[in-house]
């Protein structure tokens, strides 16, 4: 019986994270301005974000599920007022196997370590070896199918 | 007559500054040269030297990730986005380095840092790329070494501050002090007129380098999501804006991220580069 509820979590928990609606918005039926909308949210409407598709999150929304812009979506923030236990869990959940989610005593790159540091000039001169070159990059970026666009800095 | 009615001004100033004893005209010839030394932006070999130092500083606090084949990943991405921008040609390095906090750093000069921490968090090449793109703009804009510099004035006399802003290397005192000085600044933070600046300019050069534009946006979204009082967050939180603020700021760029946002995500070679 335990293991069958912690199966019926485990989906819930690692594959939707529930985020609020910063204004109102429509949801559509597929990631596109141009696309049927399924339902109007309100601002602060709460879903589960369960994917996320260039400027889209596909979310569900109680009995619907659709398509939001991404920007429009806060994680979180105003869950964040009464979290602790719950969000807890989420978040552990949430970062899985990395092994990242450490909460207390993090050892490693802090303002103490900031403030005692000593140079490392044989750390500095491996990251100085591993730089690439103009052609390394370029290849590289090619293999990825990369093209190189022409978007001007914004005023 | 003007002219040296206006030394006689900057001289007033000086003597009101460094409380001379009396007039010297000659005294305060060497103060205006002294000032102008200090305020003189550093050249760029200067930028690139002072950028090592402080590198091998932050290194000192954190060493590189031991995997080479993680370490040539990042430069290649990092060196293809930076070849996108008005500075191609600076020494650029990238470095992941071994910490479990959530954070990434610029450099003068063109080194650019990223924890593991943070790699951990990301879920393609495309947020890898908005992450060092943001990173890339504080570096042609120069924000650090600005502050470094605005920083090296208060701290030092203008004189020591000229000088050690001007040495290439060395270990003297003064050199000691600017270093640490600017490596304690990670630590403190910039404007945070020039992380918004580094957001708005970096989703452009990501773009440029042909990536989904809204790498640095689900950043952004990952770390907001985060639980805010995970220490792992808590310098990376003190010293740029909210996630939630940064979010709303790039919100005015959505037609343009919307435009460039079919562009390859390329979480598969993310995944193979990064956990293997």
């Amino acid at each position: 019986m335990r293991f069958l509820s912690l199966l019926l979590l485990i989906p819930t928990l690692v594959w939707a994270e529930p985020a609020t609606v910063v204004r109102a918005t429509e949801l559509k039926r597929e990631p596109a301005t141009d696309a049927a909308t399924v339902a109007q949210l309100a601002e602060n409407a709460t879903v589960d974000a369960l994917e996320r598709q260039g400027g889209w999150t596909r979310v569900k929304a109680g009995a619907n599920e659709g398509w939001v812009k991404m920007l429009a979506l806060r994680y979180g923030g105003s869950a964040k007022s009464g979290d602790s236990g719950l969000q807890q869990a989420f978040n552990v959940a949430r970062s899985g196997s990395s092994g990242t989610q450490v909460t207390t005593g993090v050892r490693g790159l802090d303002e103490t370590q900031l403030a005692n540091a000593r140079p490392n000039p044989a750390e500095l001169a491996k990251l100085n070896g591993f730089a690439a070159d103009r052609g390394g990059a370029s290849a590289f970026a090619s293999q990825g199918k990369l093209m190189p666009a022409a978007v001007a800095y914004p005023e | 007559m003007i002219r040296f009615l206006v030394l006689m001004m900057i001289a007033g100033s000086a003597n009101a500054q460094f409380r001379l004893p009396s007039f010297d005209i000659n005294k305060a010839i060497d103060t205006v040269k002294n000032v102008n030394k200090a305020v003189r932006e550093p050249d760029e070999s200067e930028e690139i030297a002072l950028g090592q130092d402080v590198a091998a500083r932050l290194l000192g606090a954190a060493p590189l990730a031991a995997d080479a084949r993680l370490q040539q990943y990042v430069n290649r991405v990092g060196r293809w986005l930076a070849l996108q921008t008005e500075r191609p040609d600076l020494p650029w390095k990238f470095g992941v380095m071994e910490a479990p906090q959530v954070n990434a750093f610029a450099v003068p000069g063109g080194t650019v840092f990223v924890t593991r921490g943070l790699v951990q968090k990301m879920q393609s090449e495309a947020e890898l790329a908005g992450v060092l793109s943001h990173e890339i703009v504080h570096v042609l804009k120069k924000h650090h070494l600005k502050a470094i510099q605005k920083g090296a004035m208060t701290q030092l006399s203008a004189d020591a501050a000229g000088a050690a802003l001007s040495s290439r290397g060395g270990n003297s005192e003064v050199r000691n002090k600017l270093i640490s000085f600017g490596t304690e600044m990670y630590a403190r933070g910039l404007d945070k007129s020039d992380e918004l600046e580094a957001d708005r300019l970096g989703v452009v050069v990501a773009a440029r380098g042909g990536y989904d534009a809204y790498g640095l946006p689900a950043v952004l979204q990952t770390l907001q999501a985060m639980n805010a009082a995970d220490s792992a967050l808590a310098l990376m939180f003190k010293t740029h804006p909210a996630p939630a603020e940064r979010l709303d700021a790039l919100g005015r760029m959505q037609s343009l991220l919307d435009a460039y946002s079919a562009q390859p995500q390329l979480r598969e070679r993310f995944a193979a580069e990064t956990k293997h």
